[in-house]
């Protein structure tokens, strides 16, 4: 018995040596092998349950892998799949220690470019690919008019309704208007539903709650002019229709202290009429055990929203390795192929092209989004501001239900605008 | 009398430190250095990433002290710690002496009391915000099947989301996870009291108040002293209490100072080492006031 742990502990030992081994004789790049061939070193983020998980990114990557290798026989692709809370401390020490990827699929793309590490999107994407990319998406990609991220995924958002509840309360249709959201909230009060519109103002997505609202009445985080404009009169306005509807009791109670987590867990269950959610909801509220729900376009002042928020994802193109064409061929044949579409059945992630979009326009429930994409309006998240301007929002956003608005607004475009 | 250097002296005299050496090293490294770290960093500019970015004087001082919410925090965590710990020790004065008393099913008693400290802080502090959920908590649900409360889901059955209400709450839960530690170490303050001073009571005719008041109560100085001292310290410091259940919201209205580092860190470094730094002070503040107020040094007469 010992003597066989002793073995098995021997071959593991010896087995793990010439593995390392192995390791440290090829850069992380990929040599071209004695066949010829070559192997491209990808880094991807988890958009599943995690490694042991049905929907796990290796899993995923796998299958994408397989069908590109018996398409490309001198090309390999080597996929590490990180989990979202590693990634970014495990790519630097990657980048730091020299053994970039020659692909990495993650959340941003700014920081590399700076240092002159990344491919521009023209060299690595061949040209009826870039056209097929949502131009809007696209620009965000940009550094000084340069494209260098490549948007991979993208989510967006709209308006979720309960038909048991709006049937119950005799709602035909969802509300266009900031208007016919009151009319339909009181309809819902009336008929016994606790929290009629569901309002997460708390720390969790203050900042994406707020953002759709304001988009209602023509406002946002900036003016036009790309300044600053978070206490503007379009902004006031719309919190003091939220704070309306608030101390009529139409919505969650005290939304500066709830969640979008709780908020939808509630709509789940069956407890609210309606609420802001995206693609990535859907398998939330079905599990909660609600079927019967409609999705359409964000109520607007005046009408419905013709933008919403949207949030992408990025692949991009390490140079180190020149690798350039091989890149080139792998990129062509996940945009052109099954690959995206797939990993948007997987995940309830939108795509980025305009091919995606006609592919997945069959889909009623994800019908409101693919339409407001295209012209989809993002976080102000190229300003250097952004990250403490967007800390003070989901902190204090909500109290300007319980305060004064101008006056929490405006304690939010100071911190957005001082030195 | 001269005395010389031989060998055998220096190694006579730097014997002791072989022992209490590591004790020196651990208390440096993972007391003292932190400290200086922290002193350090708040005198400078550092990225969002953590990469320090050069010296920034005292403007992150000047930053903290100018927003809005500073001084409502700082009072704020005045007067948590005051309730919280003004109540804890009351609370446990009494119930140490009950469990002082032998009664049928007291070592159970003991048990159970010591269950709420074995449970994490941050468990209980999360199963009481889901029992005071506004659509499916179950103290709100209680209240509603006793006609408290008129309706779930409302602002009423809402305690946690404005200040007024949540405060009391969270102070009720500080106090729930405090009392188990008070309450032991008054209660072993209480079983070390010899009982013939009791008996020179009882002979000298002394009411039980009087016995209390001139006799439990200054021998129980010394435990009574280290309980509310720890507990000053604990409570100031408290995160997690706050943390899972208001996230210091609305606004800042139920930030304690502790709370509000936090949530600078996630803005500037700088700023939040700022606040750490204050906030260490306060403790020291509140620790001397405490140890003058009580005299712990006086001998008990």
């Amino acid at each position: 018995m010992n003597k066989r742990l002793f073995g098995a502990v021997t071959v593991g030992l010896s087995a793990a040596l010439v593995m390392t081994a192995c390791g440290s004789e090829s850069p992380a790049g990929g040599e071209k092998a004695a066949d010829g061939s070559v192997t491209l070193k990808m880094v991807a983020a988890d958009y599943g349950d995690g490694p042991t998980a049905e929907n796990s990114g290796e899993k995923f990557w796998k299958g994408v892998v397989d069908e590109f290798q018996a398409a490309n026989p001198g090309i390999k692709v080597d996929v590490q799949v990180i989990n979202w809370n590693d990634i970014d401390k495990q790519v630097a020490t990657m980048v730091q220690n020299g053994q970039v990827p020659d692909i990495l699929q993650t959340g941003d793309y700014s920081g590399f470019v700076k240092d002159g590490l990344l491919y521009k999107t023209d060299e690595v994407l061949s040209p009826q690919t870039s056209a097929d990319m949502l131009e809007k998406f696209a620009e965000f990609g940009k550094v000084d008019g340069v494209g260098y991220g490549i948007p991979f995924v993208s989510s967006a958002r709209a308006l979720f309704y309960n038909k048991d509840l709006f049937d119950k309360a005799g709602i035909a249709e969802p509300p266009k208007t900031w208007d016919e959201l009151k009319a339909a909230a009181e309809k819902l009060k009336a008929a016994g539903v606790s929290q009629p519109f569901g309002l997460p103002l708390g720390n969790e997505e203050a900042q994406a709650e707020s953002f759709l609202w304001f988009m209602g009445n023509g406002g946002g985080y900036k003016d036009a002019t790309g300044q600053w404009a978070i206490d503007s009169d379009a902004n006031v306005e719309t919190f003091t229709y939220l704070k309306g509807l608030v101390s009529d009791g139409l919505t969650t109670p005290n939304p500066g202290t709830k969640n979008r987590k709780d908020v939808w867990a509630d709509f789940a269950a069956g407890k609210v009429g309606m609420v802001n959610g995206g693609p990535m909801s859907i398998p939330i509220f079905e599990k909660g055990g609600l079927k019967n729900f409609g999705v359409a376009p964000i109520a607007g002042k005046s009408g419905p929203l013709d933008t919403t928020l949207g949030v992408e994802d990025w692949i991009m193109a390490f140079n180190k390795n020149g690798r350039k064409e091989e890149i080139k061929k792998f990129f062509d044949f996940f945009y052109g192929g099954t690959a995206a579409q797939k990993i948007s059945d997987t995940y309830k992630l939108l795509p980025v092209t305009k091919s995606g979009i006609e592919k997945l326009s069959s889909d009623e429930k994800l019908k409101p989004f693919l339409e407001a994409l295209p012209n989809a309006t993002f976080y102000p998240f190229q300003d250097p501001k952004w990250s403490e301007v967007n800390t003070q929002i989901k902190q204090t956003i909500g109290s300007a239900i319980d305060a004064d608005p101008k006056a929490v607004l405006g304690a939010i475009q100071k911190v957005a605008t001082a030195n | 009398m001269q005395q010389t250097l031989t060998p055998v002296r220096v190694m006579r005299a730097l014997g002791p430190l072989a022992w209490i050496g590591p004790a020196i090293v651990l208390i440096g490294v993972v007391v003292v250095w932190p400290v200086v770290v922290m002193i350090q960093s708040s005198f400078l500019k550092i990225s969002r990433f953590g990469v320090v970015q050069g010296t920034n004087g005292t403007d992150n001082y000047t930053k903290l002290f100018a927003e809005p919410d500073f001084s409502g925090v700082m009072v704020r965590s005045l007067v948590w710690v005051v309730a919280v710990v003004g109540i804890t020790v009351v609370l446990s004065l009494g119930l140490a002496q009950l469990f002082n008393q032998r009664f049928p099913g007291r070592r159970f008693a003991r048990w159970a009391l010591i269950a709420p400290w074995a449970a994490s802080v941050l468990m209980t502090a999360i199963i009481f915000k889901w029992m005071l959920d506004p659509e499916v908590g179950l103290i709100n649900m209680i209240l509603h099947k006793v006609g408290v409360l008129d309706a779930l889901g409302g602002a009423d059955a809402d305690p946690l989301g404005n200040a007024s209400t949540a405060m009391p709450w969270l102070v009720f839960v500080a106090v729930f996870v405090s009392l188990p530690f008070t309450t032991y170490a008054l209660l072993a303050g209480l079983s070390a009291i010899p009982s013939d001073v009791y008996e020179a009571a009882k002979m000298d005719g002394a009411s039980k108040m009087r016995t209390y008041w001139s006799i439990t109560l200054p021998l129980l100085r010394p435990a009574l002293t280290v309980a509310a001292l720890i507990n000053v310290m604990n409570v100031f410091n408290s995160f997690p209490i706050i943390w899972a259940m208001t996230h210091g919201q609305p606004g800042y209205s139920t930030a304690t100072s502790t709370i509000f580092m936090y949530i600078l860190k996630g803005s500037d470094i700088g700023e939040s080492a700022a606040m750490s730094v204050v906030n260490f002070g306060m403790v020291i503040i509140l620790t001397v006031i405490f140890l003058k107020v009580s005299k712990w040094r006086t001998e008990v007469r």
